[in-house]
Order: C-alpha cells, then sequence, then structure tokens
C-alpha cells in the first residue's frame, strides 16, 4: 500500500494497481470541501478507478455531499470505475443527510472497502 | 475599505453561547464545535446532537455562501438551551439575502435538511438588512 497524499482528514492511497482509495476521515464541510475536490479530481484525472471510503467519516454536510456527487457523475462520464464505501461505522450525521437528501443511490455505496475496490475494478462498473 | 473588524468574539454560559465571526467558511466548524460542546454538557443523545449539527452547519454555510458574494462580512451564531430542553439557534448575517447564486458550491438542499431537522424554522430579513435564520429544536425528552 501506497500512500500517495495526506492532509487533514483526507489521505490518498494507493491500495492496489489501478485503483485510488480516498479515505475521508472525521468532520468536513464547506471548509474542507474544496480540498476534497481537488483530491477526488486528481484522482480522477490519474485513470486509475476511485474509491471514497466514508467509513470513517462522521459528519458532511452538504457542500460535501456535492462534492462526493459530482466525483461520482464524473467518474460515470470518463467510464471510470467508482464506488464510495459507507457502512455502520459511518457517522449517524453522514447517513442522515443521505437519507433526507434522497441521495444515497447516486454515490454507489457498498459496506466495505474491499467490496468498494472490487465494484471500482470490475469491467462494466460505469 | 471594506470594514474588515472580524475579532472572533465568543460569549459563552452553561445555558448557551454566542459567537461573531468573519464570514469565512473557516468559521462554520466553530459554530458547530461550541454546539456540540452546549449539547454535550446537557446530555443531549449523539444521535440528536449531530442531528442539530448538520442543521445548523448549513444554516451557517448559507450565511457564508449567500450573504456576502462581492465582499466581506460577519455573522453571528447563538444557541440557548432552556431548562424544559428547548434549543433556540440564530444565525444571523448582515448581507445581501440568501440570493440564488448561479456558481453555488451548494447542493439546494440547505433548507430543506433545515425544515426536515428542526422543530421550529423562521427566516426573516429585517428591514432588508441580512438574512435571520431561526430554528427551535426540542431536545428535552429525546433519551430513549
Amino acid at each position: 500500500m501506497v500512500i500517495l497524499q495526506a492532509v487533514s482528514g483526507i489521505v490518498v492511497e494507493r491500495a492496489e494497481p489501478g485503483v485510488e482509495v480516498i479515505i475521508v476521515t472525521g468532520e468536513h464541510d464547506i471548509s474542507t470541501a474544496p480540498e476534497l475536490e481537488r483530491r477526488l479530481e486528481a484522482a480522477l484525472d490519474s485513470g486509475h478507478a476511485v474509491v471514497i471510503d466514508l467509513l470513517g467519516t462522521t459528519f458532511i454536510d452538504s457542500t460535501v455531499l456535492r462534492v462526493l456527487i459530482c466525483a461520482r457523475e464524473q467518474a460515470s462520464e470518463r467510464s471510470v470505475g467508482f464506488r464510495c464505501a459507507l457502512g455502520e461505522t459511518t457517522g449517524h450525521g453522514v447517513r442522515r443527510l443521505l437519507e433526507l437528501t434522497g441521495m444515497a443511490g447516486r454515490l454507489q455505496a457498498v459496506p466495505t472497502r474491499a467490496d468498494a475496490i472490487a465494484g471500482a475494478v470490475a469491467p462494466g462498473h460505469a | 475599505m471594506n470594514g474588515r473588524v472580524f475579532d472572533t468574539t465568543m460569549t459563552s454560559r452553561s445555558s448557551g453561547f454566542e459567537l461573531e465571526l468573519a464570514a469565512e467558511t473557516d468559521n462554520v466548524p466553530l459554530v458547530r464545535h461550541a454546539l456540540r460542546g452546549l449539547l454535550e454538557a446537557s446530555g443531549v443523545p449523539e444521535e440528536r446532537i449531530a442531528d442539530i449539527s448538520l442543521a445548523v452547519t448549513e444554516a451557517c454555510a448559507n450565511a457564508v455562501l449567500h450573504a456576502y458574494p462581492h465582499s466581506r462580512g460577519q455573522f453571528e451564531a447563538a444557541a440557548e438551551l432552556s431548562p424544559a430542553g428547548e434549543l433556540v439557534v440564530t444565525v444571523r448575517d448582515y448581507g445581501s439575502g440568501m440570493a440564488p447564486r448561479v456558481d453555488s458550491p451548494g447542493l439546494g438542499v440547505g433548507l430543506p435538511v433545515m425544515a426536515a431537522i428542526a422543530d421550529a424554522l423562521e427566516i426573516d430579513t429585517p428591514g432588508g438588512s441580512g438574512t435571520v435564520v431561526r430554528m427551535t429544536f426540542e431536545v428535552a425528552g429525546s433519551a430513549s
């Protein structure tokens, strides 16, 4: 595993060849959304499949949700593999925002990082 | 030039706080953390704290994003928790109102999220100067 970049609460890992995993931990909101957007753009530009790990995310607001949804849409447009990992360890506030906005389905969420990596690299993902 | 004052000031009591902040994104988490401290000290359940944090963050993000599209400004956030368990949070700016922005970095879901979580939501534009968002949350008896 290679840690490519790390800033507060955002770590980018090359989990295996061809997949960049963006691990988002702690609280994220309008103050960190631009940095997350830059990391996701860089990951998408790399041409690798992209996994966003939200298993340790305790809080996001709607500006962060917008960044995640835009990343997913860009991945679709470029036919780049994409999944989010979202499970029981993901904070209540994150799941609540997805529930209230009805946007959980747009994130291609699966419950573990391994599932997300497998889904993102699988053929016919997009 | 543009009247930058913007020292952060905070008045805090066991029943609440008042914060005056520059309308900058880095200050949004400060409000959320002050609120969390108040609610944790009052024994409010974690899931309710998370919900209220979300509503208040959206209100602060609106103040920062929409109030001052062409200038710098300030916003205020105040919270008061009554002995009966009613939390009132007020977020106020002195800007140009919640005008839609074509370059908005939001999803347009902030207000519906606030309305879904708060037990009451009032939005006022007193004298056309700025926006006051007042949210009431029942926090007593939510422990189960």
